[in-house]
């Protein structure tokens, strides 16, 4: 055995024990070290790339690591194996994913916004923000020889009483810790109640002069992101925030790997580990600990996840959802509760999950779909959700179609070599001048952050730039040449937006035409999938009343590059609204609206799952969407108009 | 009521390509009708036959084609006798020997040749390169040079190497630049976008949309070339109505009903007839699902689809 050190930049070692040629990735993930590693090992993503600091690893050079960079002991960790002792130092942009988790700034005016429109057109739509979770204040007489009614049964009336309820339940933890609750608050306490089928359900007691609310956690899981909030259930107001990384990531990027991973001996308990344990609970403890609420007063917990995501968190095999004739297990259920899951809330809170409704539209879709309120009105409508899947809705409150399409994760930066989420040091703005093909550019962060890498709506517009300046050809291959314009050993094409020593990272900041072509086909699914949906209920894009944009790509998303890039219809940009993350303003919604949540199952149920895979011309409609603008330009008047100016 | 037949002539054509010099000179391209419909409009330009030989001479060829040639000592002479079979229309020389893979010839030496057999026939010529995207970049570019004045078709470009053939052949030397693609009407689409925004002239081009022999896959051949030619005319597509030309010799030559020996499978029976079978047969479909042009490989054959054509056309 073999002792490899992992070191971090901030934090302490990790050592374990390898055996020769055991894989670093490998034995990172079985000491939990967190490497990202978005295409599941196999060398073809760059991303866990670690500095070795003493000793040497048995490791292939890639075309991810330069000669120099090898030199200076950069290797790639999913292709390297232990021949010696060796420490490791891991960079920052390995681990981020964990690191970066972050308790969201409410004072955002953008993202208070967004909860508001979501919760207005909710409204308008007719569905009513109630549910039937109370605080109560009881005040009991304190028992005697003479009174000598027990604990819980003192309880239970006293609450009927001021409730008016015909019973009431109290869930075990309230049974348990009740005789000492009773006795130091001389028999006057809160308690959180709830009115279940009729009866009254005591999810916590407190003294009557200690803070007491009745609140629920929304949150949404995605394959690559996880966000949630804590919401008082009476008020509706949001107490708090915080999004992450997916624990799972070092699983791979995108469901099918996951799938893959979980059937693996013991897989189904990590990677539910991994996502509870290492990403729910820790976001439920920073939010608790910076508004000091109880996780007993989490009452309620509303889950908006793909339908994998969803199987994934239960712990349950979903297998089925990758072979055909891809069957999930459950589209909707109400068995789960938080103690079932081993989440850090109150044990007894009920999970709702948004319902699935095929085995790659999941509830984040219906919670979305819902929050964006299309099913209520006449106007054709647009949907689109654009995280790792992408997820499209099309209708109005008559019909709702939907599919969903394989985009990959490099609208949230994955398979992108600078990619990164939308956090400090994303280039989320970018142009360029088309003579000296300078950029300039805004990056996400304090005043002086430097770039470290590239967010979706950067990437977007660094394409959308490069190809009107003509530096690359409508198929991303570079046709221009300059300082900025590099190519590799293998005569790959590159455009440095920051040079290293601009660059606030190990490395420059660039495009490559790798990028370019992936990010090219995850525009070219997205768009195809459109063109194919309309096309399937015999609708063209000028049809198109609204399209309402979701997902992580980040509010600074550029719908005019977006429409240039061929990623989106060719439309007024008027018609176009980026509602955020609308899955979990759904699930913020089903979580304390029960006409919400009823709403949803029936959206769930009156929508059309359209199966792109099966269906004839998809693949015509791919391939000619992989160009920039589209193979066919009449779809794209604009576009062909503004160039055409240029050109004069 | 009588009966008044419609014509379904398009208002759109496909261009009109003229390669070779001179007398032999040939157009291809140019209808306005589905292929051989002649009671919608009268042919155009007929669809062209060419014959195929390689830098290799007679090494890699079959029995049957070595007597074809017999007697012949260089790829010259070979040149020469071959365009004297009935029904060739222009010649089709293929530089296989440059695939760094396979012999790897210099550059120079089949330039060389190249000029060596323009000089030698007045026929219209047709160079293939070796498949290579990088070598054929530098060879067919230096070709383009070296044939200069002889107006010849340079196949091809791909997406990979449309810029160097595509700045030699099309804007340099002002020769006819194929476009190569792989049975996909998109990608055949992207590539004359490509070309086109190059600064190459559209009517400059020719398409090889990819081939397949008769009964490997053929139906997406098929679909592929009656799709474009449907948005070329019916759509007036002007990124698709460049002339489609298929080389049928080296698909229909390499399957095993071609090539399988007559003491492998005798009740298949006489194996040079064969191989004219496959070849007539995929030429024929390819020219009904709108091919301007073919390349054929044995003097049979062409005489057998030349004369088809001049029956249907």
């Amino acid at each position: 055995m073999y002792k490899v050190t992992f070191k971090f930049e901030s934090g302490e070692d990790i050592i374990a024990f390898a055996a020769l040629g055991e894989n670093l990735l490998e034995v990172a993930r079985k000491t939990n070290v967190a490497i990202d590693a978005p295409c599941s090992g196999n060398g073809s993503c760059g991303k866990c790339r670690v500095k070795v600091v003493s000793g040497e690893l048995q490791s292939e050079k890639t075309r991810h690591i330069s000669d120099e960079e090898y030199a200076d002991g950069w290797r790639l960790s999913c292709v390297s194996t232990v021949k010696e002792d060796v420490e490791v130092m891991v960079p920052d942009i390995a681990s981020a994913y964990r690191s970066r988790m972050k308790v969201a700034d409410l004072s955002s005016p953008e993202e208070i916004k967004i909860f508001e429109q979501a919760k207005s057109d909710m409204l308008e739509a007719g569905i009513e923000f109630y549910n039937s979770f109370c605080v109560q204040t009881v005040n009991m007489d304190e028992p005697t020889l003479d009174d000598t009614m027990p604990d819980n049964e003192r309880l239970a009336r006293a609450v009927c009483e001021v409730g008016g309820y015909e019973s009431a339940h109290l869930t075990f933890d309230v049974l348990l810790k009740l005789p000492d609750v009773l006795r130091e608050n001389g028999f006057k306490v809160k308690c959180v109640v709830n009115e279940e089928a009729g009866r009254a359900v005591i999810y916590d007691v407190v003294g009557a002069d200690e803070p007491c609310g009745a609140y629920g956690l929304a949150i949404d899981i995605g394959t690559t992101t996880v966000s949630a909030l804590i919401a008082d259930m009476m008020t509706g107001e949001i107490v708090a925030k915080a999004s992450s990384g997916n624990g799972q990531i070092r699983f791979g990027a995108d469901v099918i790997n996951r799938i893959i991973e979980s059937q693996k001996p013991g897989g189904k308990k990590k990677l539910q580990k991994a996502v509870i344990d290492e990403t729910i609970n820790p976001l439920i403890q920073q939010m608790c600990a910076k508004t000091k609420i109880s996780r007993s007063q989490i009452c309620r917990m509303c889950v908006a996840a793909n339908t994998t995501m969803n199987h994934l968190l239960v712990g349950m095999n979903s297998d089925p959802i990758r072979m055909e004739p891809y069957i999930p297990a459950f589209f909707a259920t109400d068995s789960v509760e938080a103690r079932d899951l081993k989440i850090n809330i109150n044990p007894r809170a009920k999970i709702v999950i948004a319902p699935n409704i095929g085995s790659y539209v999941g509830g984040d879709i219906t919670a979305g779909t819902l929050a964006s309120a299309i099913w209520s009105k006449p106007e054709f409508s647009l949907f689109i959700d654009l995280g790792t899947n992408g997820e499209l809705v099309f209708g109005n409150s008559d019909f709702l179609m939907s599919c969903a399409c394989s985009a990959g994760p490099a609208f949230e930066g994955g398979d992108i070599s600078c990619g990164m989420r939308a956090t400090d040091g994303a280039i989320e703005a970018c142009t360029i001048d088309p003579v000296t093909m300078e950029p300039t550019f805004t990056v996400i962060g304090d005043e002086g952050q430097k770039p470290v890498g590239l967010c979706g709506s950067g990437i977007i517009d660094v394409i959308a730039e490069l190809f009107r300046c003509r530096i690359i050809n409508p198929k991303g291959i570079f046709v221009r040449e300059g300082k900025r314009i590099r190519h590799d050993a293998y005569g790959m094409g590159s455009y440095v937006l920051a040079f290293r020593e601009d660059a606030g990272s190990v490395k420059d900041v660039e495009i490559t035409e790798v990028d370019i072509d992936n990010f090219i086909r995850a525009k070219g699914a997205i768009f195809s999938a459109i063109n194919t949906m309309l096309n399937s209920v015999d609708f063209d894009i000028s049809m198109i009343d609204r399209v309402y944009v979701a997902g992580g790509i980040g509010s600074g998303i550029n719908m005019k590059n977006a429409v240039n890039i061929g990623m989106f219809p060719d439309i007024p940009l008027e018609m176009f609204t980026y509602i955020g993350n609308s899955s979990l303003s759904g699930a913020y919604a089903i979580l304390l609206s029960d006409e919400a949540q009823e709403k949803v199952h029936e959206v769930g149920a009156n929508m059309t799952y359209l199966e792109l895979s099966t269906t004839p011309g998809y693949m015509d409609e791919f391939v000619a969407s992989c160009f920039i603008p589209h193979t066919d330009a009449g779809l794209f008047p604009s576009v062909v108009q503004a160039d055409e100016e240029l050109c004069k | 009521m009588p009966f008044n037949a419609k014509s379904m002539k398009f208002n759109a054509n496909i261009n009109t390509v003229e390669i070779g010099t001179g007398d032999k000179a040939i157009k291809i391209g140019g209808e306005n009708t589905f292929p051989f419909y002649t009671f919608d409009a009268p042919t155009v330009n007929a669809p062209k036959v060419g014959i195929e030989i390689s830098d290799m001479g007679l090494a890699n060829e079959p029995d049957c084609i070595k007597a074809v040639y017999a007697g012949c000592e260089s790829v010259v002479d070979m040149a020469k006798k071959a365009v004297t079979f009935e029904g060739v229309d222009f010649l089709a020389l293929k530089l296989e020997g440059g695939d760094p893979n396979g012999e790897n010839k210099p550059t120079e030496e089949l330039v060389e040749l190249a000029k060596a057999v323009a000089e030698a026939v007045d026929a219209p010529l047709v160079i293939e390169g070796c498949k290579n995207v990088e070598k054929d970049a530098e060879l067919l570019s230096k070709c383009a040079e070296a044939l200069q004045g002889k107006n010849v078709l340079l196949m091809s470009s791909k997406e990979e190497n449309y810029k160097s053939i595509g700045a030699s052949a099309g804007l340099a030397y002002n020769q006819k630049v194929g476009a190569e693609s792989s049975v996909d009407i998109n990608l055949a689409k992207q590539l004359n976008v490509l070309l086109s925004q190059l600064g190459v002239n559209s009517q400059a081009v020719v398409m090889n949309v990819g081939s397949a022999a008769a009964g490997y896959g053929f139906e997406y051949v098929i679909s592929t070339m009656d799709r474009i030619k449907a948005a070329a005319l019916q759509q007036g597509d002007n990124t698709l109505q460049m002339p489609i030309i298929t080389p049928v010799a080296g698909d229909a030559w390499g399957v095993k009903e071609a090539s399988a020996s007559e003491a492998d499978v005798p009740e298949w029976g006489c194996v040079e007839s064969r191989a004219i079978d496959m070849e007539v047969a995929t030429a024929a479909a390819v020219l009904a699902s709108a091919s301007d042009a073919v390349i054929l490989k044995h003097p049979v054959s062409v005489a057998t689809i030349s004369k088809m054509i001049k029956e249907l056309a």
